[in-house]
C-alpha cells in the first residue's frame, strides 16, 4: 500500500510540472502582454520599455529556466495587473469556487442518484424514457443559456434570488442549479447502467430466489455495489468544477477562479495564469489520488499493485 | 475566516433544502429591493455595474479606465455637462510662453488624510508619472511634459518639450490626478494602489477582488459635499446579467448596455436608458495605402461608393451607430459639422475600378475583431456588398488580444476594420492623429501633405489655425480615401428611475453629480 501510495504521489508531481510546463509555453504563444497593458497611443519605444522591465524580452528558455527555479521556492510572481502574489490572489479566490462546486456537486448527486435509481428500477418503462429524455436535455442545453434562464424567472420575473454577485446564501442557488446541470446526467447514466448491471448479478438472482421484494433488494443490496463507478464519476465531475467553472462564474459574476482565469488569460497576465493553473492542477490531481484510495476502501477486491 | 463559516451555512442550508423545506431566508437587503424613489434623500447609497473589476487605484498607474478613481481623485482641470473645461483644483489657467502653462492652485483644499494640497502635491504627482523609469501604462498622455516647477505654494508651471496645445485638456486626464505626496512615500506604489487617498468627492472604503469597490462620501469635499453617500462599483463582466440586475433593482446604474438589451431597459417599469450619441470609436475600413490595389486612390473611393452605410447602420446596428463622415467626433475640438462623403452608387464603383484597370475586380481579405457592435455581421454585409461590384471579400475574425497586438505591428490584411475614440483628451488630435500620420503604429496611411498638417496643428497654440488645419486634413483624407467611411457608435447606460443621471461622451461616472429624483 505504501510504495503504491508513494508511486502514485510521484505520478502526481510529474503531472503538475507537465501542467506548470505546458501552460507555460502555450500563453507565451500569442505574444507578450506589453502591447496589451499600454493603451493605443502608446508608441513602440513605450512598449519595448514595458516589455524590457517585464523581461519578456529575453529568450523563452531562459524565462522558462527562472520559472523553474522560482516554482521550487514556492514563488509564483506578482500579477503583472494587479501587482499583487499571483499564487495570494488565486488561494483568496478559491473558497468562492469550492462554495459553488460543492453546492452544485450536491445538487447534481442528489438529482443524479434519484434518477438513476428511479431508471434502473423502472427499466424500459415510460418513465424511464422520460428520465432519460429529461437528463439529455439539461445536458445538451448550453450552460450559457441554462444561466441566463434561470436568471430572467428567478431573479428579474420573480425577485425571489439576486441575479449574480455573491453576498449569503441565496446568490449561490442559481449558479449552483446552473453548475449542476451538466455533471446530473454522466451520474445519473453510470448509476443506471451500473444499478442495472449489478441486478442481474448471481447473488441478486439468489436474494430475488429468496422473495426479497424488489425495492428491497435494489436499497439492500444493490446501491452498495453499484455505487463504486458513480463514485469516480462524480469524483472527476467535481474536479472539473474546482478547475473554474468558467462560463458559470462568468455569468454569475461569481468571484472564483474561473473568472479569474479567463480575465488574466486575454490579458495575458502570465504569472497569474500560470499560478491559476498550477493551483487548479494540484488540486485536481490529488482529487484523483484521493478517489482512487477511496477506491480500495469501499472495494477491497481492488487489488493494491 | 469569513469565507470558511459561509461554506458550511451553505451546507446548512442545503441540509434544508434537501430536507424539503424550502425556507430560503430572503434578505432583502442583498437582493436589493429598494423600491424605485423611495430611496432616502439624506442617505442615499449606491451601485453601479461595470463589466469589469479595477486592477489598482493609484490613477497614475491605471491599465483600464478611469471610473472609479476619478470619483477619489481630483484633476486640475474639470469638464462641465457639455464637455467645456471648467476650474478643478486649479482656479485658471495660462500659457506663458511657448513652453510654459501656469496654472494657479486653489488654496484651502486637503486629501483626507489631512494632508495639504499644494504645488509639491501636483509635481510629485506628474513627476513619479512622467519618470521614464516608473513604466507608467498611461504615460503617453503627458509624454509632452517635461518637468514641472513649484513657483510658490499655490503656482505651478508646466514646461513642455515642444508646443503643446492640449496641456489645459490633459490635466484633466487621470495620469496628472493629485496624490498625497507624504502618504504616497510612506506607504510605496503597490500599497498606494490598494488603498489610494485623494482630495476627491469620495473616500475608498474597500475593494473585493473580483467583486466591488465601495466608496463613501467626503463630507468636506472642498466643492460641497456630494448627495450620494455610498457608492459600490460591483463587476458583473456578463451584459445580459448586468442589465438583469438593473431590472431586478439591485444596481441603480449599469455601463456597457449592448444593443440588444436596448429595449429590455427602455420597456422596464423601474428604469431608463440613457443614450450617449456618438460617443464610442468611430469605426472604419482600414487600407493599407501603399499597397496594390489600395495604393490607387480610385480603387479605395470606389469601395467607398460600394458601401450602403445606411442600409448597415440601419439594419445591421439597428441604429446603435450615427453615419459619419467627419474624422472627428461632435464634442471633440477641431469637429467642423459632417462633411459630404461618398453616397452608396454601385454602378459608379464599377467604374472607378475599370478606370483603376481592376475591370473585373479582384480578391481580398478583410480582418475584423469582436470589439466593436456587431462588427462580424458588418463585415459579412460589407462582403456582400463588395461582391456586387465584383470585389470578392474573405472576412478573417481575429482573436482580440491578437488583433491588438497585429494591428500595432503593421501585421493585419490589406484591408482591415478598426475603430478609434478621443475620449482621451475630446480633440482632434486624439481623434486621428495616430490613425492617419505615416509612421504612427496604427496608421496605414502615407501622405506627406496631411502629415505635416498633422504635426503642425499638434504644436500650434492658437485655436483658430489648429480648427483651419484640421477642416483641410479633413476634406484631404475625405477625398483621398484611405479608409471606407461607416459610423460612430453609441453608447449605452441603463439608470434607475429613481436617479438623475446621465452618460457622458468622455464617459466617466462623476457620482458626486447623481442625485435623487424627488417625486
Amino acid at each position: 500500500m505504501k510504495r503504491y501510495v508513494l508511486k502514485r504521489l510521484g505520478q502526481a508531481l510529474l503531472a503538475v510540472i507537465g501542467a506548470a510546463t505546458i501552460v507555460f509555453f502555450i500563453i507565451r504563444l500569442s505574444g507578450d502582454p506589453a502591447r496589451l497593458m499600454l493603451p493605443p497611443e502608446a508608441s513602440e519605444d513605450q512598449v519595448t520599455a514595458l516589455r524590457q522591465s517585464l523581461g519578456f524580452d529575453r529568450p523563452v528558455w531562459m524565462q522558462y529556466i527562472d520559472y523553474l527555479k522560482n516554482l521550487v521556492t514556492g514563488d509564483l510572481g506578482n500579477s503583472l495587473y494587479y501587482k499583487d502574489s499571483a499564487l495570494k490572489m488565486v488561494l483568496e479566490r478559491m473558497p468562492a469556487t469550492i462554495d459553488l462546486a460543492v453546492f452544485a456537486i450536491i445538487i447534481a448527486v442528489a438529482v443524479g442518484l434519484l434518477v438513476g435509481i428511479l431508471s434502473a428500477y423502472y427499466k424500459n418503462s415510460i418513465i424511464d424514457y422520460l428520465l432519460n429524455g429529461w437528463i439529455f436535455l439539461t445536458q445538451s442545453l448550453p450552460v450559457f443559456w441554462i444561466g441566463i434562464v434561470l436568471i430572467l424567472i428567478f431573479a428579474v420575473n420573480l425577485h425571489w434570488l439576486p441575479t449574480s454577485g455573491n453576498r449569503g446564501l441565496e446568490s449561490i442557488i442559481l449558479p449552483a442549479l446552473t453548475l449542476a446541470a451538466y455533471p446530473i446526467a454522466p451520474i445519473a447514466r453510470t448509476m443506471r447502467a451500473s444499478l442495472i448491471e449489478v441486478m442481474e448479478q448471481g447473488y441478486m438472482v439468489t436474494s430475488q430466489a429468496q422473495g426479497f421484494s424488489k425495492r428491497r433488494r435494489i436499497f439492500k443490496r444493490g446501491l452498495k455495489n453499484a455505487l463504486l463507478p458513480v463514485v469516480t464519476v462524480i469524483s472527476l465531475e467535481f474536479g472539473v468544477m474546482i478547475a473554474g467553472a468558467v462560463v458559470t462564474e462568468t455569468i454569475f459574476s461569481w468571484p472564483g477562479v474561473g473568472q479569474l482565469i479567463i480575465q488574466a488569460v486575454s490579458n495575458r497576465d502570465f504569472p497569474l495564469v500560470q499560478a491559476s493553473i498550477l493551483v487548479v492542477s494540484i488540486l485536481y490531481i490529488t482529487l484523483t489520488l484521493v478517489t482512487d484510495l477511496i477506491y480500495h476502501r469501499i472495494d477491497p477486491r481492488i487489488k493494491v499493485r | 475566516m469569513l469565507k470558511k463559516s459561509r461554506f458550511f451555512m451553505s451546507l446548512t442550508l442545503l441540509a434544508a433544502l434537501t430536507a424539503g423545506c424550502s425556507t430560503v431566508s430572503k434578505e432583502p437587503a442583498a437582493t436589493g429591493e429598494s423600491t424605485p424613489g423611495t430611496a432616502a434623500e439624506q442617505n442615499l447609497d449606491i451601485t453601479i455595474g461595470r463589466a469589469f473589476d479595477v486592477s489598482g487605484l493609484d490613477p497614475g498607474f491605471l491599465t483600464e479606465n478611469a471610473q472609479v478613481v476619478d470619483n477619489i481623485f481630483d484633476t486640475l482641470v474639470k469638464r462641465d455637462e457639455n464637455e467645456k473645461l471648467i476650474p478643478g483644483l486649479a482656479t485658471s489657467w495660462k500659457q506663458v510662453d511657448d513652453l510654459t502653462w501656469e496654472f494657479k492652485l486653489r488654496e484651502g483644499v486637503s486629501f483626507t488624510n489631512g494632508e495639504p494640497f499644494n504645488a509639491e502635491a501636483v509635481k510629485y504627482s506628474l513627476d513619479r508619472v512622467i519618470d521614464p523609469a516608473s513604466n507608467a501604462p498611461t504615460a503617453s498622455y503627458v509624454s509632452t511634459i517635461d518637468k514641472v516647477e513649484a513657483i510658490d505654494d499655490y503656482t505651478v508651471h508646466v514646461i513642455t518639450k515642444k508646443p503643446d496645445p492640449l496641456i489645459p485638456t490633459r490635466f484633466n486626464r487621470y495620469p496628472t490626478e493629485v496624490v498625497p505626496p507624504k502618504y504616497a512615500e510612506e506607504v510605496g506604489q503597490e500599497e498606494f494602489a490598494q488603498k489610494p487617498i485623494g482630495t476627491g468627492p469620495y473616500k475608498f472604503v474597500s475593494w473585493d477582488k473580483g467583486s466591488n469597490v465601495v466608496l463613501e462620501a467626503n463630507a468636506d469635499y472642498w466643492n460641497g459635499a456630494p448627495e450620494v453617500k455610498k457608492v459600490t462599483f460591483r463587476s458583473i463582466p456578463e451584459a445580459s446579467t448586468r442589465v438583469s440586475a438593473l431590472l431586478n433593482g439591485e444596481v441603480d446604474i449599469v455601463t456597457g448596455v449592448s444593443p440588444e438589451d436596448r429595449s429590455k431597459i427602455e420597456s422596464s417599469s423601474n428604469a431608463r436608458l440613457s443614450t450617449v450619441e456618438r460617443a464610442g470609436n468611430t469605426v472604419y475600413v482600414g487600407f493599407k495605402t501603399d499597397v496594390k490595389p489600395f495604393n490607387d486612390p480610385k480603387v479605395r473611393q470606389a469601395l467607398n461608393y460600394a458601401i450602403d452605410v445606411d442600409t448597415i447602420v440601419d439594419k445591421v446596428l439597428q441604429g446603435a451607430a450615427v453615419r459619419t463622415n467627419s474624422l472627428i467626433g461632435p464634442k471633440d475640438f477641431g469637429y467642423a459639422g459632417e462633411p459630404e462623403g461618398y453616397n452608396y452608387d454601385p454602378e459608379k464603383a464599377k467604374q472607378l475600378l475599370a478606370e483603376a484597370g481592376y475591370p473585373d475586380g479582384f480578391s481580398i481579405t478583410l480582418d475584423t475583431v469582436s470589439w466593436y457592435i456587431k462588427n462580424t455581421d458588418v463585415a459579412q454585409v460589407i462582403a456582400e456588398q463588395l461582391k456586387a461590384v465584383g470585389v470578392t471579400v474573405k472576412v478573417n475574425n481575429v482573436e482580440s488580444s491578437v488583433y491588438r497586438t497585429l494591428v500595432p505591428a503593421g501585421k493585419q490584411s490589406d484591408m482591415y476594420v478598426l475603430g478609434w475614440s478621443s475620449t482621451n483628451t475630446l480633440d482632434a488630435d486624439a481623434a486621428i492623429y495616430a490613425i492617419l500620420r505615416s509612421g504612427e503604429s496604427y496608421s496605414t496611411y502615407h501622405n506627406a501633405d496631411v502629415d505635416a498638417k498633422l504635426d503642425e496643428a499638434r504644436s500650434s497654440t492658437d485655436e483658430n489655425k489648429r480648427t483651419e488645419l484640421y477642416k483641410e486634413i479633413q476634406d484631404e483624407v475625405i477625398k483621398d480615401a484611405p479608409r471606407i467611411f461607416l459610423y460612430q457608435e453609441n453608447q449605452y447606460y441603463g439608470v434607475s428611475d429613481s436617479l438623475n443621471w446621465d452618460g457622458r461622451v468622455d464617459t466617466s461616472i462623476q457620482v458626486s453629480t447623481i442625485t435623487a429624483k424627488t417625486q
